[in-house]
């Protein structure tokens, strides 16, 4: 969620068109990498 | 897409450039927003809530620490937190005012200071402004001197609104405490639109109590606020309970009578406290803010017929604008009619201007990008020349 949150932020500092410089690019594209990580372990500690 | 029930997803922040004059302030750092999800229980702040058994006496998580800090942020000795600036007039009008009493306040004072006065029975009088919409310490003291003369009493307190919320004016509160305190009249500065965005000290200014609003800028949710007061008028406003019951004979330790014991519980205070430390770093760049302003005022100022109301240069981003000769004629002839104009920014990624408004309207820029900011101001003279209005 708190990831989710930073991925928010960037929403806001980019409306409305959301056109993302190289650094929030780079930003993003941790966010969502860690946010994969996150879900696949969850999906291992909830679901296994 | 909804929430919950029937209530909907909020996305207007992340969909759009909000300038909505009253929400600017108040947007929340990422840090609350994750701090919001970690508390959103009731109770989640007293978890660690032991003898004294006082809000602001709390360590973990270091709501006595936040306290002493946001006293000395305000450069005040003391403050409490409390569910928005109107507890804090509210808490003071309780303590200065009684039946009958004369109370100052201004002719651009907010609608909650009269009504403090109010439930107290006191009588609001109002210092009159100048043409260009400020208070000035003339106004203050020829009206101290009318109310003295009218009523035999010297009025116990007057609020002054540090920038208002009409015009977004900043108002001399330095020179206007001087003159109330040549009349021993305490001094309560509303800093519901300056604490938070830009450097407030109010022992620098003079006054007696300084209150903030943290939802309208401090980046904390509704309803939550300061107050803070200098030590010699700390111990009347923040006086304890004396009370004993007489069946049971109990007594109520050291809650604070006028904050009816502890005032915000979870969401609101820690909240606050997660977006203090950007708060605190965020008011050093004021500069940059009114220079965002001043880009889209300017950009207005273009607009044949347009005039901004408000003080100029501007001294805050909460700005007043008037369109009726420029914008309002537009919509004379529109098929959308006053609609026009917003449906136009909305059309754009602008929200926060009253739906409708083509005459009087206020904005409010702060807290946006560089990049936002000329695009907001792009969209006015796009608007405007799309529409057949002058653009100089």
């Amino acid at each position: 969620m708190f990831l989710l949150t930073d991925i928010r932020a960037i929403l806001r500092k980019t409306a409305p068109h959301h056109r993302l410089g190289p650094g929030e690019r780079k930003e993003v594209e941790i966010l969502l990498s860690n946010l994969e990580k996150q879900v696949d372990l969850l999906k291992r500690e909830l679901l296994a | 897409m909804k929430c919950a029930g029937d209530i909907d997803v909020r996305d207007v922040e992340e969909a759009y450039i909000n300038i909505d004059p009253i929400q600017a302030g108040g947007r929340l750092t990422p840090g609350a927003m994750k701090a919001l999800i970690a508390y959103c229980d009731g109770y989640s702040v007293c978890d660690n809530c032991r003898k004294p058994n006082r809000l602001d006496y709390i360590q973990k998580p270091p709501i006595d620490r936040f306290h002493r800090e946001l006293a000395e942020f305000v450069g005040m000795d003391a403050a409490r937190v409390v569910p928005g600036a109107r507890r804090g007039f509210q808490a003071v009008a309780d303590t200065y005012v009684e039946k009958g009493d004369p109370v100052l306040i201004t002719a651009l004072s907010h609608y909650t200071e009269v009504l403090a006065i109010e439930a107290r029975g006191g009588v609001p009088r109002e210092i009159p402004r100048s043409p260009g919409n400020i208070i000035t310490p003339d106004a203050a003291a020829d009206k101290i001197e009318a109310v003295v003369r009218e009523t035999g009493k010297t009025p116990p307190l007057l609020f002054l609104d540090h920038v208002d919320y009409s015009y977004g004016n900043l108002h001399p509160a330095r020179e206007i405490a001087r003159v109330a305190h040549q009349y021993d009249i305490p001094v309560l500065l509303n800093g519901a639109y300056t604490v938070g965005v830009m450097p407030v000290d109010g022992k620098d200014l003079g006054v007696d109590f300084v209150v903030g609003s943290g939802h309208k800028s401090m980046a904390a949710p509704a309803p939550s606020g300061v107050l803070a007061a200098r030590s010699e008028r700390a111990s009347e406003v923040f006086r304890t309970t004396t009370t004993r019951t007489d069946v049971t004979s109990r007594t109520f330790g050291i809650k604070e009578v006028e904050m009816m014991g502890c005032t915000l519980m979870g969401v609101t205070l820690v909240a606050m406290m997660a977006s203090f430390p950007a708060v605190k770093e965020r008011v050093g760049t004021w500069d940059a803010e009114l220079g965002n302003t001043g880009l889209v005022v300017d950009a207005l100022r273009r607009i044949s017929g347009t005039v901004i109301v408000s003080q100029y240069p501007r001294q805050h981003t909460l700005t007043r604008v008037d369109t009726t000769q420029s914008f309002d004629r537009v919509a004379a002839a529109h098929r959308k009619k006053g609609f026009f104009f917003t449906s136009a920014l909305k059309s754009r990624g602008i929200a926060g201007i009253i739906p409708g408004a083509t005459r009087v309207w206020k904005f409010n820029c702060y807290g946006i990008t560089r990049a936002q900011a000329e695009y907001v101001a792009e969209s006015f003279l796009a608007i405007a020349r799309e529409n057949g209005i002058p653009v100089s």
